[in-house]
């Protein structure tokens, strides 16, 4: 199976491949050479709740959260936040956003949280960086900033409003 | 065996702080009552209690500040004595009134030591009569811009303009020039204001780049107050101490016990009763230290102090707040090696934003010489309303090499996913060469960890994370059935789990 993958801003070509008691892995990071790996299920297995995996010689407990296309990996008290597409996916996406992958046409929430203030209304015409609303989460207020230069097509979200983690709170022109 | 001071004890608080108290209860055979919000049912403060009572809603001003509604059900429950512990109620004075009230006896200070410190100016104006050494500054409230000018000028730029109530971080600006100082005086005002209900702002001189020690000091109600040492807590973001070690690596024997002799002159100015810390701001340059401010109450911090000096201090607040003589005077306290704290938050390591959310995996790290206060357990929701401390780690050593070694082991065990916490950041703080000299001011991790991200994730390799991800995804795609259940995660797991044993 085939995906594309995205890391610390970094893209990758994926590729999947499962046997009876091996998986087959290809990465290949954007300019770069392709690396194969074959890790035996037996180094890549469930234990508890954790996956045990070994790999290089070293023993990692791995967790991983996610679905469709944005997966977290938990492991040694690191973590890292992964996009991750196949053709389906890509096209589903694209068709979504009306743009290229990774085009920021929303601002969503990362954490759940309530809606303290917006500065911004439908129509306006906002610069990278201005802030676009305050939300509140633990105790602290969070100034949700444009991600670019955007122009707001729609206010989602009301001054008060308790809002989800992955909600979208501002819809922007493409 | 002794009999306990006390026959229940209401602890107004929630999270690691009410199970600490609750232990210290449960040691001395006094029953502990938990309170709890909405959003708290499921917290595990409740579960260790042997009552627990429900007091409002999910927002704090509606349930863990209510203190009227706390008094209700402790004179319900048929407490004797209430403990605040740190935050919430524990520096209010109306709750202290309350508590006499109604017959039960608060474990802190007086209410007049609260006010006392309560109001910065009037503290500072204490603690020049007390002769313990202060910043610089107007000496008291500045109504105008006009005045603020005047002080400003007199003193010398940079000066910091903060407010009279305010405290972790809001209601302080710092200036360094005329033209700064209008709009930063009207926003010190508006956020006092709002934040504290008191427009009062005071300037400072601006000490830069300082180290944050304090002492931990102790009063009872029979005249004694003792210090037990310092803590160094300069590694801060967002202005709150992250880590915190006993003793400070960067003062002389001979400064500690100036610090430790201001300290308890500053408490016994006030006849001191109980916990309290006397935060001084130390110049590493100067090796000037002056008084910040005093917290009225336990710290989050106090276990570093227990483990150094071998007291138990909720404890002692405890009989203390009985009415009994501390149970050691000033030569019974040594500092015997050394102990550094972690505090775990759930907040992303980068940017450090709060990460509320269901933690999945839980095990705490275990071992010799370690101490562990911790309300997380895997399948527990971290509630957006409160503070994103989960747990405390807290080391020991003989000396501070291996109390760092100590810690960077235990972080190493600790397995918390599903949030993302700051430990991944703390490892790197302890690796950090500014760290482990012990040169680190409060502005370490802003110098340092600002754009440091590939650093902070870089003991693991990438394609780990690739693989797993890829993993995953692969299976979720085979399994799509499977996989529309995205509400009941479990479902994805299993099925995840039976692929993996095949």
């Amino acid at each position: 199976m085939y995906f594309e993958a995205k890391l610390n801003g970094k893209k990758y070509k994926v590729d999947v491949h499962e046997d009876k008691n091996l998986w087959k892995i290809s990465l290949q990071q954007e300019n770069q050479d392709w690396v194969h790996y074959e890790i035996s299920k037996n180094d890549y297995r469930s234990a508890e709740e954790y996956i045990s995996f070994l790999f290089n010689g070293k023993s990692y407990l791995i967790d991983v959260v996610g679905q469709d296309t944005e997966y977290t990996v938990y492991t040694r008290n690191s973590f890292r936040t992964i996009n991750i597409f196949n053709d389906e996916m890509l096209l589903h996406e694209s068709l979504k956003k009306g743009g290229t992958l990774g085009a920021d046409t929303q601002l969503k929430t990362g954490m759940p949280g309530k809606i303290i203030e917006i500065f911004v209304k439908t129509g306006d015409s906002v610069k990278a960086g201005k802030p676009l609303l305050i939300m509140e989460a633990m105790k602290m207020e969070n100034e949700l900033r444009a991600p670019n230069d955007v122009k707001i097509k729609e206010i989602c979200i009301k001054q008060g409003d308790s809002v989800e983690s992955g909600a979208v709170l501002i819809k922007f022109e493409k | 065996m002794i009999e306990a001071p006390f026959k229940k004890i209401l602890i107004a608080n929630r999270g690691e702080i009410s199970i600490r108290i609750t232990r210290a209860c449960r040691e001395l055979g006094i029953q502990s009552v938990a309170v709890f919000s909405d959003a708290d049912r499921e917290s595990l403060h409740v579960f260790l209690a042997d009552e627990a009572y429900h007091i409002g809603p999910s927002p704090s001003k509606e349930s863990y500040l209510n203190y009227k509604k706390i008094i209700e059900v402790a004179v319900a429950a048929g407490v004797d004595a209430i403990h605040p512990g740190y935050g919430f109620l524990s520096e209010n004075s109306l709750f202290v009134q309350a508590c006499k009230d109604n017959n039960i006896t608060f474990i802190g200070p007086t209410p007049k030591n609260m006010e006392l410190m309560g109001n910065k100016i009037s503290a500072k104006a204490l603690m020049i009569k007390a002769q313990v050494p202060t910043v610089p500054g107007s000496g008291g409230a500045v109504v105008s811009v006009e005045d603020a000018a005047d002080v400003a000028n007199k003193i010398g730029y940079p000066v910091i303009i903060k407010a009279s109530a305010g405290g972790g971080g809001k209601g302080m600006r710092i200036v360094r020039a005329d033209h700064e100082l209008e709009s930063a005086f009207r926003a010190c005002r508006s956020e006092g204001q709002n934040y504290f209900a008191d427009p009062t702002v005071y300037i400072e001189k601006f000490i830069n780049d300082p180290k944050h020690i304090e002492i931990q000091v102790f009063g009872d109600t029979h005249g004694n107050v003792v210090h037990l040492f310092e803590r160094e807590c300069s590694v801060q973001r967002r202005h709150q101490k992250i880590i915190e070690e006993s003793p400070s690596p960067s003062i002389s024997d001979e400064i500690r016990e100036k610090l430790g002799a201001a300290a308890v002159r500053a408490a016994k100015s006030i006849d001191y009763v109980g916990a309290g810390t006397i935060e001084f701001i130390f110049d590493n340059k100067t090796k000037e230290f002056y008084f910040m401010e005093m917290n009225t109450r336990l710290q989050v911090e106090h276990p570093i102090t227990e483990l150094v000096t071998g007291f138990d201090l909720v404890k002692e607040q405890i009989w203390v707040a009985k009415g009994k003589p501390l149970s050691f005077i000033q030569s019974d306290i040594k500092q015997k090696g050394h102990a550094i704290e972690a505090r775990i938050c759930a907040e992303d390591p980068v940017t450090y934003k709060p990460h509320p959310g269901k933690i999945r995996a839980c095990r705490h790290p275990q071992g010799p010489f370690l101490r562990v206060d911790s309300y997380a357990y895997p399948g527990y929701e971290v509630p957006i309303y409160y503070d994103p401390m989960i747990a405390k780690v807290i080391t020991w050593g003989e000396n501070r090499e291996e109390a760092i070694d100590r810690m960077q082991r235990a972080l190493s065990e600790f397995i918390l996913t599903g949030i993302k916490t700051n430990i991944v950041l703390h490892k790197t703080i302890l690796n950090h060469p500014t760290f482990l000299d012990g040169s680190y001011t409060t502005q370490f991790i802003e110098k340092n960890f600002e754009v440091l991200e590939p650093e902070i994730f870089k003991s693991v390799e990438d394609p780990v994370f690739l693989i797993a991800a890829a993993i995953t995804a692969y299976q979720d795609r085979k399994s799509k059935d499977v996989r529309r259940y995205s509400v009941a995660s479990n479902w994805r797991r299993t099925g995840r789990k039976i692929q993996l044993r095949t």
